[in-house]
């Protein structure tokens, strides 16, 4: 008020608490962890437990992207592994030998494309197979047992595998080509399966902090509906209002993601501690991936995201309803 | 108007505020004076009747453009209403703030104001600490501040001494001299005397003017 009435103005520099001004990622850290003083009051105790609620969230969803992660990588191995090989079975028929059998598919798989190797399986290999199922010393060599030829194909161009068995069954009666693609199938399901499932707990998980979120910032409004009023006697639009109140609601969202993100890290790294020996839909617990951990960060970045403009678009929403 | 389906508080009520103006608006308890400043900073619209303020006909003013409206009127409520989590200062500098000045462009402003209504001590102090007469001054900064083309105050000495009643009145007249149109409801007489400005005089929810 330059005007105002002449009188010495009150030199006392003591009194504001003026913060440096930082520059560039200080400055967004210092934002985003060092709250400004609202003129909306915050929410004292509710802020607390709201911060609790929001790291138990975040907990789950890094826990949930985190095995949804670590699903994804393992299934896209078994896909690399398994694609890459296939089985023959030769059981014994009376038109021909064993050998003569092995030799003419070995014939047949060296002239196919796409077949990178092809090994039959010694008796010892078998026996190898064999024995932890039937225990040592339990294969006996009378056993009628079938050869199995291991084949190794070129996953990027793999051969017609249909053309490929016919022409197997028709040089040798008896032999099967066995493709695992009905076990790879299963496998892969049921790995999708929870791959999903991690999914959807994200989406539950995020959909349920936009619901205490919006609640939190209703109940915040209505508290606070002298100060809502007065600010708008005094001509603030509700954009003021919303960046206020959203502002309160950032730090609460991150500081309830970073506790959350360093819960389930702590959790992780329990994991791996604890060794490889827990599985979990047949995927190995044995920790997060290293190179897994980064995404976690995204966790408390969403959290802030999504309370900021969950109470963004409840205040517009109320205040339109309020005045 | 009328609150909900109550008697009408107010009904043909007409008069017009020239720029630059200074009324009082006396009357008994109950006559409807805050009502009728509630009609003229937005807070309330009218059940019927034409009021227009800075040429808009409030009763069809979309929302969105009572902001700007209302940031032109300074007004200084019978119950204060400062904002009990803010300090005095910040309380004072509320409007600059909303308008979206940066702090350092108001700073000495708000200092200097705070000073002159005799708060200069009290910056840090939140309103509840305040006696009542600190929270009237504060409010009183709070309304001028911006310096508005229209100052509305409900009672703005009804918590202080004659001589700090005199002191704000002065603030006023200032105010007034600066192009402000000032309307000031009150029960005090002798300031009334005091500034020999016009008197608007509502009663049983009808107005003379007087002066």
């Amino acid at each position: 008020m330059a005007n105002t009435p002449a009188k010495p103005a009150s030199d006392d520099p003591a009194v504001l608490g003026e913060e440096p001004p930082r520059k560039g990622y200080a400055a967004m850290l210092s934002a985003l962890l060092v709250e400004t003083r609202s003129v909306m009051p915050s929410a004292g105790a509710t802020g607390l437990s709201l911060v609790l609620v929001i790291a138990a969230m975040c907990f789950l969803a890094s826990l949930a992207l985190g095995a949804a992660l670590s699903v994804s990588h393992v299934t896209s191995d078994w896909t690399r592994d398994l694609s890459g090989a296939l089985t023959i079975e030769v059981k014994p028929t009376n038109a021909m030998t064993p050998d003569e059998q092995i030799r003419a598919v070995l014939y047949v798989l060296s002239r196919s494309e796409g077949v990178v190797s092809a090994k039959a399986l010694g008796h010892e290999d078998m026996k190898a197979l064999l024995e932890p199922w039937l225990g040592t010393g339990n294969v006996t060599d009378d056993l009628p047992l079938p050869h199995l030829i291991d084949v190794r194909i070129d996953a990027t161009s793999p051969p017609d595998l249909e053309a490929l068995a016919q022409a197997i069954v028709a040089v040798a009666p008896g032999a099967q080509l066995d493709t695992h693609r009905q076990w790879q199938d299963q496998l892969m399901s049921a790995a999708r399966a929870a791959e999903w499932l991690a999914y959807a707990v994200l989406i539950v998980v995020a959909a349920t902090m936009v619901a205490i979120v919006t609640f939190a910032t209703r109940a915040g409004l209505s508290a606070n509906r002298e100060v809502v009023e007065v600010l708008h006697l005094t001509g603030a639009r509700d954009r003021f209002i919303a960046a206020e109140v959203q502002r309160h609601f950032l730090h609460l969202g991150f500081r309830g993601g970073m506790i959350g993100l360093f819960l389930s890290l702590t959790a992780f790294l329990a994991l791996a501690l604890q060794g490889s020996n827990t599985t979990m839909f047949m995927v190995p617990m044995s920790g997060l991936r290293l190179e897994y951990y980064p995404a976690l960060l995204f966790v408390p970045l969403a959290a802030a995201l999504v309370s900021v403009l969950t109470a963004r678009i409840t205040v517009m929403r109320t205040l339109h309803r309020l005045l | 108007m009328r609150y909900g389906m109550g008697p009408e508080v107010l009904r043909d009520v007409s008069f017009h505020l020239a720029p630059g103006s200074f009324h009082f608006l006396t009357g008994p308890s109950g006559a409807g004076k805050t009502s009728l400043l509630k009609l003229m900073f937005m807070a309330q619209r009218p059940s019927r009747g034409l009021i227009t303020m800075f040429g808009r006909d409030i009763a069809t003013l979309p929302r969105a453009e009572l902001p700007d409206l209302r940031r032109r009127v300074g007004v200084v409520f019978q119950e204060f209403r400062l904002l009990d989590h803010l300090t005095t200062y910040e309380n004072v500098a509320l409007p600059l703030r909303i308008q979206g000045r940066p702090e350092a462009s108001y700073r000495d402003d708000v200092r200097e104001l705070l000073a002159w209504v005799g708060l200069g001590e009290r910056m840090q102090a939140r309103p509840p600490t305040l006696s009542g007469g600190e929270k009237q001054r504060a409010a009183i900064a709070r309304a001028v501040v911006a310096q508005p083309d229209l100052l509305l105050a409900d009672e703005p000495t009804g918590n202080v001494d004659p001589e700090m009643g005199k002191r704000l009145l002065r603030l006023f007249m200032e105010l007034n001299r600066l192009g402000t149109s000032i309307l000031i409801a009150t029960h005090d007489h002798a300031l009334v005397e005091e500034a020999g400005a016009t008197e608007l005089m509502l009663k049983g929810g009808r107005l003379t003017i007087r002066g």
